[in-house]
């Protein structure tokens, strides 16, 4: 009696089902909600851990993740179109978001990086460190070939500039005005998360395929995003399966 | 028969609050509505064309001609000044003669419905697949219903299930693949019965196209969805003075808006209900309600159902009647507990209600009958009180000529959303609640004059509303000049006018030929004293709406049985203010124009022999699509062809 008074049949819900922030060898957690902050992932330091067998800073490196600010202060010595945030109204409620006008640009410094990193997320955006990106067929990562030579005659797809999906200034957003930042981003890796808005509230489209980045360096890495939720449904927690691939 | 023995005769027919009503014969023809035994004006059973309060009943055989998947379908075919409109995400809201969901109480056997989204109860759970009709009081009824009776009260009174054991089939489809198909089982002996039904329906997604030069916004994807709803309802009858009832419910809705992550709905419903009639005079009622309105995200790909929303309800009521001379004393008492789990909201959050009325209906003679009720409200949470008051009068001042007279308090308290709210909706702007709330009261006057002789029928029907402390969403702001996203506030608006009145005319011809006409005019103001514009997100009142419906009924043999209806409404034109710019108020408002419309349903039923009924319906006749497809607009897109067929065994 004292149970129904709050509800029968939790049973038939996930809610808290396992631990959100304990992941394997060769996979990331990264809250990436924020919609004012770059993630950086370093996959050399990531092995490097690995090889060293240190379980519990392996751990730590894959799951804890220090937010870069995106700078959105004006600022007249930034180079003009160029970074900075660009104010774009998109026909939301209407034809959709491939209907859109420019409104505005703010130049700011350029967005801040560490000395090492291989990749990193904003919410449903990738950028790779000057590497580029094909996508295969594959669903598992144990699918994949052992040695990369197979992706060598593929076409990789770098970094390209965009100023309309880097999401970051929202308080207009019910005007259908957004502030975007201007910045190189990698399209085919997004693609492995896709925002639809409209509808109102948006969905998203996932993409469970494996990636192959290939870093400037010429090394290979098998990417896939493996969930974008936590526990409780809140998007944007990234799930991401990491693996080397020799040449 | 005495008036006492009446009265007990049409308690256990009927049930106060209507826990069953005896299914009616299997055909298209059907008996005069006059007959028909209501409680929910009284909480008492009274035959309509007594009751003293002014009841629209829309009855089995309507239910059947309209054909009619869930309430909405139902309400918006054959009852004027009703619309319904789309909040955010598609989420339907009624607006029943210028009160909102919120305002409005549904009951189904006078029970109270757990869950709400966008102030409205989810109308796709209430199934018409195992209704007996439905009963309608306009107008404040919180002496008798407590809080959320503002705008009127809607009873769904369920089916009792029929002695001999039967099972009918049906199936239905129609455009954008919208299936629909039911079951039901029903059987019993003289003491006990039971009736078990399930529906299923499911319908695509689809896309809407408006014209270029759409001033508000608009929706390009109408979202379908699939629901399964079971229902199962037993009685035992251990003697002629005691009647015992179980019933347990399970529903289920998944919306198709997202592939990857489609929302779920969920309800559990289960209660008990017991009438003991003590003596001719005295019948008392105990009942125990049950329901929990779940909703959770289905993460396909990861196979994880997330909930996000809880609203559980046990209630549990006492009502007794005496019955002296020709006059009924009705005492009551209801505890609620409420418990709500929002993700949305700071914490999970409870609340007690309770309260205590009496009635008193005072048969003077057969042309005078008064009814008087008075109740008390509790809440625990900020220990909210009220003492509501209602009066009902009829008068008889020829044979077949009613004039009713009343005057009822509303009031709505605050939900605990309302109050505790805390939600970035995706950084448009955070919804938050106000613990501050007061209760929401209403003061309603109506004034009807009924007249049915032989196979006519006119009611006009009059009524005021004066709400204040309106309970709304306020006008968007920023609590800190600090803050980026505003904050969108629930708030109390001063004033709330609701005024209008209602005219129907029914005729029933011997030749099967039923005809009815009804025309509303709703004039709603809502705003502040000082001349405040308000934001509000839904579309008022329309001031003028019209139905109509024609069907002709023949028994073609003793096999053959066929039925063609026409039914039309007509909805005036509206120009509503609404913001230019959500983010700065003071850039005023634009008038955004919703034009008028007019739907018409053709629709044709044949029964063949005692098994099988066909069923075709060509839905918007004239083809209407709106220019722009706003959150206000009708959701139609051209006409709408329907087959369907019922088998019975």
């Amino acid at each position: 009696m004292a149970a129904s008074c709050e509800g029968v049949f939790d049973g038939i819900y996930d809610e808290g089902a396992g631990s959100d922030t304990e992941v394997k060898a060769g996979q990331l957690y990264i809250d990436a909600t924020s919609w004012n902050d770059w993630y950086y992932v370093d996959l050399d330091s990531l092995l490097e851990l690995t090889d060293k067998g240190d379980v519990a800073a392996l751990q730590q490196a894959q799951t804890k993740f220090t937010p870069w600010p995106i700078p959105q202060t004006e600022n007249a010595d930034a180079a003009r179109d160029s970074s900075g945030m660009y104010i774009y109204w998109f026909d939301i409620f209407g034809k959709g978001m491939s209907y859109y006008e420019r409104r505005g640009y703010k130049p700011t410094a350029p967005q801040p990086e560490p000395e090492h990193w291989t990749f990193a997320v904003h919410r449903d955006n990738v950028r790779t460190n000057g590497g580029s990106v094909f996508e295969t067929s594959y669903t598992s990562m144990e699918e994949l070939p052992a040695s990369a030579s197979s992706f060598v005659d593929k076409t990789f797809t770098a970094d390209t500039w965009s100023e309309r999906d880097v999401w970051v200034d929202r308080t207009e957003m019910l005007n259908c005005i957004m502030g975007n930042q201007g910045i190189k981003i990698n399209q085919v890796l997004s693609s492995w998360l896709v925002f639809n808005i409209p509808p109102i509230p948006p969905t998203y489209t996932f993409n469970n395929h494996v990636f192959i980045l290939r870093t400037k360096d010429g090394e290979y890495f098998a990417l896939q995003l493996a969930n974008y939720t936590d526990s409780k449904g809140t998007t944007c927690y990234l799930t991401i399966n990491y693996r080397k691939i020799a040449l | 028969m005495s008036h006492t023995s009446l009265f007990t005769t049409l308690a256990l027919a009927a049930l106060p609050l209507g826990t069953f009503a005896v299914e009616p014969a299997d055909s298209l023809l059907t008996g005069n509505d006059l007959e028909q035994v209501v409680v929910t004006g009284t909480r008492s059973p009274k035959l309509l064309m007594e009751t003293p309060v002014l009841t629209q009943v829309i009855s089995h055989a309507d239910i059947e001609k309209a054909d009619a998947t869930n309430l909405k379908d139902l309400l918006q075919q054959v009852m004027p000044g009703v619309e319904f409109s789309f909040a955010q995400n598609q989420m339907v809201h009624l607006n029943f003669s210028g009160f909102g969901g919120q305002s409005v109480l549904i009951l189904v056997d006078g029970e109270r419905l757990a869950g709400e989204t966008m102030d409205d109860v989810d109308f796709t759970r209430l199934s018409m697949d195992n209704v007996d009709h439905i009963e309608i009081v306009k107008g404040a009824a919180s002496a008798l219903y407590g809080s959320n009776a503002n705008g009127g009260v809607i009873n769904i009174i369920t089916k009792q299930a029929a002695k001999k054991l039967n099972a009918c089939l049906d199936a239905r489809r129609a455009k954008h693949n919208e299936q629909r198909y039911g079951l039901a089982l029903q059987g019993g002996s003289s003491r006990w019965s039971n009736a078990f039904n399930m529906t299923h329906t499911t319908q695509d997604n689809y896309d809407v196209h408006s014209d270029d030069g759409a001033v508000a916004r608009t929706v390009t994807t109408i979202f379908g969805d699939h629901t399964w709803n079971f229902a199962d309802k037993a009685l035992w009858q251990p003697s002629d003075r005691l009647k015992l009832t179980g019933r347990a419910g399970y529903f289920f809705r998944q919306v198709k808006r997202s592939e990857e992550s489609p929302e779920r709905y969920r309800d559990f419903s289960a209660g008990g209900k017991a009438l003991w009639t003590l003596s001719d005079n005295d019948v008392l009622e105990g009942s125990y309600s049950f329901d929990q309105y779940d909703k959770s995200t289905w993460l396909k790909s990861q196979k994880i159902d997330t909930r996000n929303y809880s609203n559980v309800q046990n209630s549990v009521r006492l009502l007794y009647n005496h019955t002296f001379g020709d006059n009924v004393l009705t005492a009551g008492a209801d505890y609620l507990y409420d418990y709500l789990s929002n993700n949305k909201l700071d914490a999970v959050h409870r609340q007690q209600s309770a309260d205590v009325f009496a009635q008193l209906d005072w048969k003077l003679n057969r042309r005078w009958e008064f009814v008087g009720a008075l109740r008390y409200d509790y809440f625990s949470d900020h220990h909210i009180q009220r003492l509501t008051p209602k009066l009902s009068v009829r008068h008889t001042p020829v044979d077949h000529l009613n004039v009713r007279f009343g005057y009822g308090m509303g009031f709505r308290a605050p939900t605990l959303k309302e109050k505790y709210y805390d939600f970035d909706m995706i950084g448009i702007w955070t919804i938050t609640g106000n613990p501050l709330l007061k209760p929401e009261v209403s003061h309603n006057f109506n004034l009807s004059v009924e007249y049915v002789k032989g196979n006519y029928g006119f009611v006009v029907a009059g009524y005021c509303n004066r709400v204040t402390n309106k309970i709304t969403s306020g006008n968007p702001y920023y609590a800190s000049a600090t803050e980026t996203m505003p904050r969108l506030p629930y708030v109390n608006i001063d004033r709330l006018y609701v005024a209008g009145f209602e005219a129907t005319a029914r005729a029933r011809w011997s030749c099967g030929v039923d005809a009815r006409l009804s025309y509303a005019f709703v004039d709603e103001q809502a705003g502040h004293k000082d001349g405040q514009k308000l934001a509000s997100p839904y579309l008022p009142a329309r001031k003028h709406t019209l139905t109509a419906h024609a069907d002709w009924t023949h028994r073609f043999s003793t096999l053959l049985d066929g039925m063609v209806a026409l039914d039309g409404r007509f909805l005036s034109g509206i120009d509503n203010q609404e913001f230019k710019n959500y983010y700065k108020v003071e850039e005023g408002t634009i008038t955004v124009h919703y034009p008028a419309y007019t739907l018409w349903k053709l629709s044709a039923q044949m029964s063949i022999g005692k098994h099988l009924k066909l069923i075709f319906a060509v839905d918007n006749l004239l083809n209407y699509r709106p220019k722009y497809y706003y959150l206000n607009s009708p959701v139609v897109d051209g006409t709408n062809m329907m087959a369907g067929c019922k088998i019975r065994l």
